[in-house]
């Protein structure tokens, strides 16, 4: 039987033989910072000879390409295997691919269930907690019947005035409110204080629900170039997965019937995303683009909190922020200062 | 009982089977991915149900993916996740 070896591709010799065997099944070009986000790779050996790879980057599977087997199918299932298990060791029972349409048949074959499907892509999810486990997980985002309930997704990085502006739109216009905060913990301030200065700052909003976004609103598994430089293609692909995603599951089984954008005047990658947004969500959700709070004559965004903070000028947000966002900044102030100098990014989003 | 914490235990090899289990409150639920369901599945579920049960496990959510296990891997299996979920490390030997 084929034998499961880790692949250190940190090791010239064996990343060329790992790329190579990758583009013999047709996985290449994908942008380096991919790669770079693996966790592990492993894999599968018969007699010396490299059969089958896979990778894990959090709880997504990357990079499976097997040769042909016999039995049918065999190589593949010991390397998603191998992967689930070694994730489930380490606590993670949730676990999400986005593949080629002709693979959705051998991962359903084990256990996945597809959640999005396009010409171009699938995204699917095995395990547990599911979509649905998640979404009737949320207390409180049950709607009842004739209310009007409407949904913001946002990284909220930090908390500005601008997203205050936002949610109290939203919450004038509507019965209930869901605010799904990005759960990805890749931006200047960690998940943990963005939902603090989220809950915190629309702790006053009685009709206002703050939630995490889990795996399912621009996450690292459904929109990775909200996370990563990429094209206007993958862009465009990612963007469309995470909005149907929405609508078919997210407000589906919440009953949400608005969802609630900033207008984007400055982020190429948030402007096509709303573009998408309005394109795939109705008529089953409604998109209502409300533009952007300005201050003066400045428009309020958490790009210019982030590099006046890196920039050490803090006076100048301070008219931008909210108290209580405000007052983090001030305490945390030579923490922040230290991420950006180790290399966290206040570009982008 | 329930479970507190889920907990996975299996390959997708041939002739084994993946038991999943998650925490929930209605009864013994199992989704079952089998190519032999249709032929096997009701004694595949009974022996998963039974083998919860011998654990003192009743309410749980069971995800099973099964390559054409027999009864006594079938059984296995489920021993290992339901010994997971409950945080035991001694075997139980009552059950085997």
């Amino acid at each position: 039987m084929a034998e499961i070896r880790d692949l250190m591709i940190k090791v010239p010799s064996i990343r060329h033989q790992w790329l190579t065997f990758l583009a013999g099944h047709g996985l290449q070009d994908f942008p380096p910072a991919e790669v770079a986000g693996v966790d592990h790779v492993v894999g599968l050996y018969e007699n010396d000879r490299l059969v089958g790879t896979g990778a894990t980057a959090g709880n997504i599977l990357k990079f499976i390409a097997v040769d042909a087997s016999t039995p049918p199918g065999a190589y593949f299932n010991q390397i998603v295997s191998e992967l689930q298990s070694r994730l489930a060791a380490a606590g993670q029972l949730h676990v999400m691919v986005s593949t080629k349409p002709q693979y959705e048949k051998s991962f359903h074959y084990v256990g996945f269930q597809t959640l999005v499907h396009t010409h171009w892509g699938v995204l699917m999810e095995a395990g547990t907690p599911t979509i649905t486990q998640y979404l009737q997980g949320l207390s409180g985002a049950t709607g009842t019947i004739g209310e009007h309930r409407s949904a913001i997704v946002m990284n909220a990085n930090p908390f500005t005035k601008g997203h205050r502006y936002l949610v109290e739109q939203a919450a004038m216009q509507s019965d209930a409110v869901d605010i799904f905060v990005v759960s990805t913990d890749r931006s200047l301030f960690t998940t943990a204080e963005r939902l603090h200065l989220v809950q915190t700052n629309t702790a006053d909003l009685a009709n206002v629900h703050v939630y995490l976004g889990g795996d399912y609103m621009v996450s690292y598994a459904t929109f990775p170039a909200y996370f990563l430089a990429s094209n206007d293609t993958i862009i465009n692909y990612q963007t469309t997965i995470d909005a149907r995603l929405f609508r078919d599951w997210v407000a589906k089984i919440l009953h949400i019937q608005t969802r609630y954008v900033g207008e984007e005047p400055l982020s190429h990658t948030t402007a096509i995303y709303n573009q998408v947004l309005q394109k795939e969500l109705p008529p089953q959700v409604q998109v209502k683009v409300i533009p952007r709070l300005k201050v003066g004559r400045t428009i309020v965004t958490a790009t210019q909190v982030r590099s006046a903070i890196a920039q050490n000028k803090l006076s100048e947000i301070r008219s931008l922020l909210p108290a209580k966002t405000w007052k983090f900044i001030q305490i945390h102030q030579t923490e922040l200062e230290t991420r950006i100098k180790k290399g966290m990014t206040i570009r982008g989003n | 009982m329930g479970i507190s914490k889920a907990a996975l235990a299996g390959t997708l090899e041939s002739s084994d089977i993946q038991i999943t289990l998650s925490p929930a409150a209605n009864g013994i639920q199992i989704e079952l991915t089998s190519a032999v369901a249709s032929q096997f599945g009701e004694q595949i579920k009974k022996v998963i149900t039974q083998t919860l049960q011998s654990l003192g496990i009743d309410n749980v959510a069971v995800k099973a993916v099964d390559k054409g296990a027999l009864d006594c891997v079938i059984k296995a299996r489920t021993i290992a996740a339901g010994q997971r979920a409950l945080g035991q490390k001694e075997p139980a030997w009552e059950v085997l």
